[in-house]
Formats: structure tokens, C-alpha cells, sequence
């Protein structure tokens, strides 16, 4: 119960400290924090407008990707506090459920008829399709390190003992963060503050949503990054106390926030054609870690 | 500790792989001398001066300063393109390094030996196919030299896995053959980037008789 309020929490500050990280880069003042949120806010007072070639899918689909995320986010524990559901294997629910609202998204993407919505949808199908393996091989690998399959059990009994094992673990904060990046369509993969549609990934399918979806829209991207800022928190937390396990908590989701911001002020987007190698390779660093953690159960021989 | 450096020694061949400019290859070139050097001082057991002195001077020195900067020398030199310039896309490069990684693990995993440290071999015998596959899908022949160093350091880690106690024999062997090579193919490059003004190996293949 705890990490949905966090992840809620955390969600309002979130964007805004990005957007003034970058401002700040760039030398500017920028606006304030909650900034986004009142954006949000006001989106939410209007009404939508709908094009006539779209039919209920398009209505639809932006309740349900924000309902799916708000689901994924139930499943995430707080250290050894449970999330507000948990079972064996709620890390696959956790995939599939985003995976469910990725797909009604693309579909009312395609709904709409507009050849460029179409274009960004193939584009963020084919991301997705490459980030899922690296999400299921690390949380695979964890898995079986601790020998439970809920992301519950998996947190809660992780030991960070040797030097192998605490490479383990940067390596898989490194593999979520950039999965992180990419399902949010943020700077190595896409870059959110283009212009133009031919280069636009997430922003492309989201251009016939106005006022009230669009408002959801964004706000289940605000959850989705505390949701994977809190699962990158889960695995240094541990079994902590709750007064200590709260502020690293809000440490690491600040210190993920700035870091987006960071990258987005001084990276260049990716070429299109070099993103696919990009997720691939991200994939072969969790298979990486799926060796180590044989090597450190000794089933090798 | 030296399971991390050679985890990252694995990382920084996947990197190569999909690196895109000439100069990503120098990098990870002098990258995996640091990390030979790190391996190496892990596993000495006691401490000579003659011995550290020699391996320092193969690692650090040779390995990640010397050859990266004589090489970088000789992109500039011969202006030789930024472009690795692959004959596979990228993408392809990576699921067979990939490959090349899990089958050695396999590999490795079948030997019934009590000797071999699997983790050394499993490294040495990447790099060293890495290396190989390097030399075969790359158009370039200053990318042939440096998949060539990557084999050498591939037999390097392979010498640590085999003994523990490294003769310096098969040291001095090592940092010979490497130091030849490069001096030989960069004399080789100077000529040929003296005289046509590009080092495609493709253009080999206009040799005609008539």
C-alpha cells in the first residue's frame, strides 16, 4: 500500500525536476517544479475533441493505458513491505499488463488513420518488442538467484554479499534504467522535444488526443517513471528500516530524475537506425548477468 | 574483484561491437589493457619488482597507452576514414558475439578439468573469437590489426587461466608479438596509405591478370 502512495507522490515532482534539470544545463531558470502537473490539471479540465474517422478504440485506449499503468504499479513492493497485490510470478503480470496498454495505444494510434501515427506506433512496437527480452532475462536471472518469482520475495530476500554480486546489481540498475528510458520514449531512443513527426516516436501517436485523454496520457507517463524509479530503488533498499529505506527511497528517485535530465541536455538522440542494436545490446548485458548469477550459484561444473 | 573486471572485460567486447567509429575501437582497445592490468595484479601472489615491472610495462604501458596512441596516430596520419565500415550490419555483429559468448560458456562448461579456472576461459575464448570474427567482417586493414590485438589479449588471459604462476616466457612472447605486429602492419599501412589514398581491402580485389 506504502509504494503506491511513494510512486504517486514521487509522480508530481518528477517531470518537473527533469524540466528544471535541463533548464538549469542550459542556463536558463525554467519553470517551476510543478509545472507539468498544472499543464496536467488544466488538460483535465477540458473537454476532447474526437476526429471522425476514429472510432470507440480511440476513446478508449487512453483510460486504459493509464489504468494499466496505475495496475503495474500495485504489484511493486517497498522493501519488505508488500505491494498492495503480490503472487508468484507478478513480475510477468507486471510486463504484460504495460504490455496491454502499450497495445491499445498503438492501436488507437492506427485508429486514427494518420500515416505518421502509424509510422511512431510500428516504431514503438518495435522498441518494446526488443526492450522485453533484457526485462525478462534480468528479473529472470534474479529470480532464479533468490529462488522466488514475485517481485515481493525477490526484493525482500536479495543479498548483495560478494563484489560479483554487487556488480550484479549495478549492472541491473543500469539494464532498468535504460529499459526505463525507453519505455517512457525518453532522450537515447526518442527525443521528446522534437518537432518534427518523421522523428517522433511516442509524441507521433499521441498527436490526435486532446484535452482529457491527453491529460491521462501524460499523467500515466509522470506514474510509469517513479514506477521504474521505484523498482530501480527496491533493489538497494533491501530488508532496511522504514526511516532509513523512505529517504533513499526519494534519494534514488531524485538522483534518477536528475540523471534524466542530465542525459537529455547532453546527449544527442540516437540515429533511427541505430536504436534496435541499442535495445539488442541491453538484452545481451542481462544475459550477461544471467552468467554471472549461474556463476555465483556454482551450477557451472 | 576479478570476476568484475573480466565481466567487464566481456562488456566492453559486446561495445565494440556496435561501435560505430574508429577511434570507439582505440578506446576499448587501451580500455581492456587497464582491465588486463587489473586481472593480472589480482592474481599475483607475491609481489616481485622485476616481475610487476614487466607486467606493468605489458599492460599499462604497451597495452593501454603505446599501441592506442600509435594507432591513433595512424588514423590521422593516413586519414583514414571515421567509419568502421562492417561488411554485417551492427545489429548482426552483436547476436553473433552474443552467441560467440553463450557458446563458450557451454564450452567451458563441458570441460572436466580442475585446473582451469572457467571464468579466465571463458573470457580468453571470446575475445580471442570476437577477435577472429573482427578480422572477418570488418573492410579495413587497421581494423584487422585491432582485432588482431584483441586476439592477443584474448591468449593473455588465456596465460593467466592455464597457470597461475605466469612464466615470463610466455610474457616477453606475448609482448613481442604484438609490438611486431603493430610496428610491421603500420609500416605496411604508411606505404599504402602513402601511395592510394584509401585502405579498403576491397580494392584488392581490382588485381586482375591480363
Amino acid at each position: 500500500m506504502l509504494t503506491i502512495i511513494l510512486i504517486l507522490f514521487t509522480s508530481l515532482f518528477f517531470t518537473g525536476i527533469i524540466l528544471r534539470t535541463k533548464s538549469i544545463a542550459s542556463g536558463r531558470k525554467g519553470p517551476g517544479i510543478f509545472q507539468p502537473v498544472k499543464d496536467v490539471i488544466r488538460l483535465f479540465r477540458k473537454g476532447a475533441i474526437y476526429s471522425e474517422t476514429t472510432s470507440i478504440i480511440f476513446r478508449i485506449a487512453p483510460v486504459i493505458y493509464f489504468s494499466t499503468v496505475v495496475m503495474a504499479c500495485l504489484v511493486i513492493p517497498f522493501g519488505s513491505e508488500k505491494g498492495v497485490v503480490s503472487f508468484d510470478g507478478d513480475f510477468i503480470f507486471f510486463a504484460y499488463v504495460l504490455a496491454l496498454g502499450k497495445f491499445f495505444s498503438i492501436i488507437s494510434a492506427m485508429d486514427t488513420g494518420s500515416s505518421f501515427e502509424g509510422m511512431g506506433a510500428s516504431r514503438e512496437a518495435l522498441y518494446s518488442m526488443f526492450a522485453e527480452p533484457a526485462f525478462f532475462i534480468l528479473i529472470g536471472s534474479f529470480a532464479l538467484f533468490t529462488g522466488n518469482t514475485s517481485f515481493h520475495a525477490i526484493f525482500s530476500s536479495l543479498h548483495l554479499g560478494s563484489s560479483i554480486t554487487y556488480t550484479l546489481g549495478g549492472l541491473a540498475a543500469f539494464v532498468l534504467i535504460m529499459i526505463a528510458m525507453i519505455e517512457n520514449s525518453r532522450m537515447p531512443v526518442d527525443d521528446p522535444k522534437t518537432h518534427l513527426e518523421l522523428t517522433m516516436i511516442h509524441e507521433v501517436m499521441i498527436l490526435d488526443n486532446s484535452g482529457f485523454d491527453l491529460g491521462l496520457i501524460l499523467t500515466a507517463g509522470f506514474i510509469k517513471f517513479a514506477m521504474y524509479g521505484a523498482i530501480i530503488a527496491d533493489f538497494f533498499i533491501g530488508s532496511l528500516a522504514l526511516s532509513l529505506a523512505l529517504p533513499l527511497f526519494l534519494l534514488i528517485q531524485f538522483t534518477y530524475a536528475v540523471l534524466v535530465g542530465i542525459v537529455e541536455s547532453f546527449m544527442a538522440r540516437f540515429r533511427m537506425s541505430h536504436n534496435p542494436q541499442f535495445i539488442l545490446a541491453l538484452s545481451s548485458v542481462s544475459f550477461l548477468i544471467f552468467l554471472g548469477v549461474l556463476l555465483v550459484l556454482e551450477k557451472f561444473v | 574483484m576479478t570476476n568484475v573486471l573480466l565481466i567487464i572485460f566481456i562488456i566492453s567486447l559486446l561495445y565494440v561491437t556496435i561501435g560505430n567509429r574508429i577511434i570507439t575501437y582505440v578506446r576499448v582497445l587501451a580500455l581492456q589493457g587497464v582491465l588486463l592490468f587489473g586481472v593480472t595484479f589480482l592474481q599475483l601472489h607475491e609481489i616481485q619488482t622485476w616481475n610487476l615491472v614487466l607486467i606493468l610495462l605489458e599492460t599499462v604501458v604497451f597495452k593501454a597507452v603505446a599501441v592506442p596512441m600509435f594507432l591513433s596516430y595512424l588514423i590521422r596520419r593516413n586519414k583514414i576514414t571515421r567509419e568502421t565500415e562492417p561488411y554485417l550490419p551492427h545489429f548482426i555483429s552483436l547476436i553473433i558475439v552474443t552467441i560467440i559468448v553463450v557458446i563458450t560458456v557451454l564450452l567451458a562448461n563441458s570441460i572436466k578439468d580442475t585446473y582451469l579456472d572457467k571464468i579466465f576461459f571463458i573470457v580468453s575464448l571470446s575475445t580471442l573469437f570476437t577477435g577472429l570474427y573482427f578480422i572477418a567482417t570488418r573492410k579495413k586493414i587497421i581494423t584487422h590489426v585491432m582485432g588482431y590485438l584483441m586476439i592477443e589479449n584474448g591468449v593473455f588471459v588465456l596465460s593467466l587461466a592455464v597457470g597461475n604462476e605466469m612464466p615470463n616466457l610466455v610474457n616477453l612472447g606475448i609482448m613481442l608479438d604484438v609490438f611486431a605486429s603493430v610496428l610491421i602492419l603500420g609500416i605496411f599501412l604508411n606505404k599504402i596509405g602513402d601511395v592510394f589514398k584509401d585502405v579498403d581491402v576491397d580494392q584488392l580485389t581490382n588485381l586482375k591478370d591480363y
